[in-house]
């Protein structure tokens, strides 16, 4: 029997919340001490092999609270992020449009389809050259890199969340005359909505991994070029401090647009979930 | 009275696989008739719908609603087999959804999705999910968002196919006492004998491939039949006995016997 629930506690399940709550802290524990394993493993070839090969976790530890302190860190961070952020968010704004048009029209969608994929399927290194001569070798360039990378997997993801939209639901649209405005924009594009955020979250790891590309290979800057500088040094300790906000920067950036995803798409999930 | 609904010589058939789905249906359905369609599947009913709501045309002859075309609108509203709400909308959200297509202001359409609801008596359920409900609650919503557009003729596609027995049976109750309130036309698809005879004062029944009308009976039950059920009566009995004889000549016809078979199977031996 179901009982009357209001959206406030729709409770839609979460990938974690079929687990009892012994389980969740059982994983928990067994995390932790993956971690402390992770550390042992580090300092036992840290004293085997010497500091070269494998730095210990204490300097690694000292290391990140003096480049956070001396404002090392946190510089490389706020370049990394800006490059980030501008090709992310353009590529975002670019991408879910040309994908709403190329997913709504059919016929461009065909016309385009084998142009997209062969772009896509370029690595987007390829185009350093090429961007490189066009923008130079500061921000705009590495904007550009990163939208280049980002731009056609949310490209894809929306246009075809948008052509596969719901044909059930089209025609309920279409049978209480709806207009082709009204079907595309309230049927089709919410449809596509957990499409059009999943594009998003494979979008943002690639913008990540095109930031750090674009600052190892033009001017260096931001977290990319202070890793390399420390690698170049083999002050390990200095690089696996950068390495770890890479690692959180990432990490972040996904669980937030997974949270998004989540929040929009609720309805979806515990929809699959319920049948 | 003068019909509301008319098919004049209807024919329809699909490209895709050269077979003509329906052949030479003429029909009237009355003002505030309630008219069953019913047949095997293969039968066409579907597309007979979609003919008269004007999501398809036919290839010949004349359909007209109101003496027009039939044109998606709100003389018409469908309600379909599956509730088809849209999830990322509450359930007074979806009904709000069709009044907003109407062109109707949305603090009046808030108004009337909250009214309507209750008449469905999912009044406490105006703000959930179309998720969180039964699929009998769907389906209420379903025939709660055909109804607000209050319109002349109520298209129903199998729309209890898929409910367990139980459910089905409150549904077609409150169907039928919504109906004797309103008294909008129905057009009512299913492979139900026994529903087809229950609700409808018509049963128009489809013989297959392509689809056309074996024959038209008319079903003469004492009204309000929600208040006495028809069931037991012995004109009920010789009503249906009536129909599976058609369904039985339509099978020495040569029409695909395992078809009927399969589709009226479950529903031949309950009921009598």
């Amino acid at each position: 029997m179901r009982s009357k629930t209001s959206p406030d506690n729709a409770a839609a399940p979460r990938a974690g919340a079929r687990l009892h709550q012994s389980d969740v802290s059982w994983i928990t524990a067994a995390q932790v001490l993956i971690i402390i394993l992770i550390i042992t493993g580090m300092q036992v070839l840290n004293m085997t092999s010497g500091r070269l090969v494998m730095p210990a976790p204490a300097d690694i530890w000292r290391q990140s609270i003096a480049m956070w302190g001396d404002g090392s860190i946190p510089l490389a961070l706020g370049q990394t992020l800006g490059v980030l952020l501008l090709g992310f968010v353009t590529a975002a704004v670019s991408g879910v449009l040309a994908g709403i048009v190329l997913g709504g029209i059919p016929v461009l969608g065909r016309v385009f389809d084998p142009f997209v994929n062969a772009l896509n399927a370029t690595p987007s290194a390829a185009f350093i050259p090429l961007i490189i001569v066009w923008f130079g070798l500061y921000t705009e360039a590495k904007v550009a890199l990163v939208w280049n990378a980002a731009f056609f997997p949310i490209l894809i993801s929306t246009a075809s969340g948008v052509a596969n939209a719901n044909r059930d639901l089209i025609e309920m649209g279409q049978s209480f005359g709806a207009d082709r405005r009204r079907l595309f924009w309230q049927v089709m594009v919410p449809d596509a909505l957990p499409a059009i955020l999943s594009g998003l979250r494979i979008g943002a790891a690639i913008a990540i991994v095109g930031t750090v590309i674009a600052e190892l290979t033009m001017a260096q800057s931001g977290l990319g070029g202070l890793m390399i500088t420390a690698g170049n040094r083999f002050q390990m300790d200095r690089y696996f401090a950068v390495v770890i906000v890479m690692m959180a920067l990432g990490t972040a950036l996904t669980a937030g647009l997974r949270w998004v995803e989540r929040r929009f798409g609720q309805w979806r999930i515990a929809q699959a979930g319920g049948r | 009275m003068a019909p509301l609904i008319t098919l004049q010589g209807i024919a329809k058939s699909f490209t895709a696989a050269r077979i003509p789905a329906l052949e030479d249906i003429s029909f009237d359905v009355a003002p505030g008739e309630f008219v069953s369609l019913v047949g095997p599947s293969g039968c066409g009913k579907t597309t007979l719908l979609r003919l008269i709501n004007g999501l398809i045309t036919p290839d010949q002859g004349e359909i007209l609603v109101g003496g027009k075309p039939p044109a998606p609108s709100s003389r018409l509203a469908m309600v379909f087999q599956s509730a088809r709400l849209l999830p990322w909308r509450t359930v007074a959200g979806n009904i709000e959804f069709v009044l907003a297509l109407k062109g109707m202001p949305r603090a009046a359409a808030a108004e009337r999705a909250r009214a309507i609801l209750g008449a469905v008596g999912l009044r406490d359920y105006a703000g959930a999910w179309p998720h969180e409900l039964s699929g009998g609650m769907q389906q209420r919503v379903g025939l709660a968002r055909a109804l607000a557009v209050e319109p002349e003729v109520l298209l129903m596609d199998e729309p209890f196919a898929a409910l367990d027995a139980m459910t089905r049976e409150t549904l077609r109750l409150g169907l039928m006492q919504m109906w004797s309130d309103r008294k909008m036309a129905v057009v009512f698809v299913t492979h139900d004998i026994d529903e087809a005879i229950l609700l409808s004062q018509r049963v128009v029944l489809l013989r297959p491939r392509p689809g056309r009308i074996d024959s038209i009976v008319t079903v003469d039950l004492p009204e309000p039949r929600w208040q006495n059920d028809p069931r037991g009566l012995p004109a009920f009995g010789t009503l249906r006995r009536e129909l599976w004889d058609r369904i039985h000549d339509m099978a020495r016809e040569g029409a695909a016997l395992e078809e009927l078979a399969g589709v009226f199977g479950g529903s031949g031996t309950k009921g009598a």
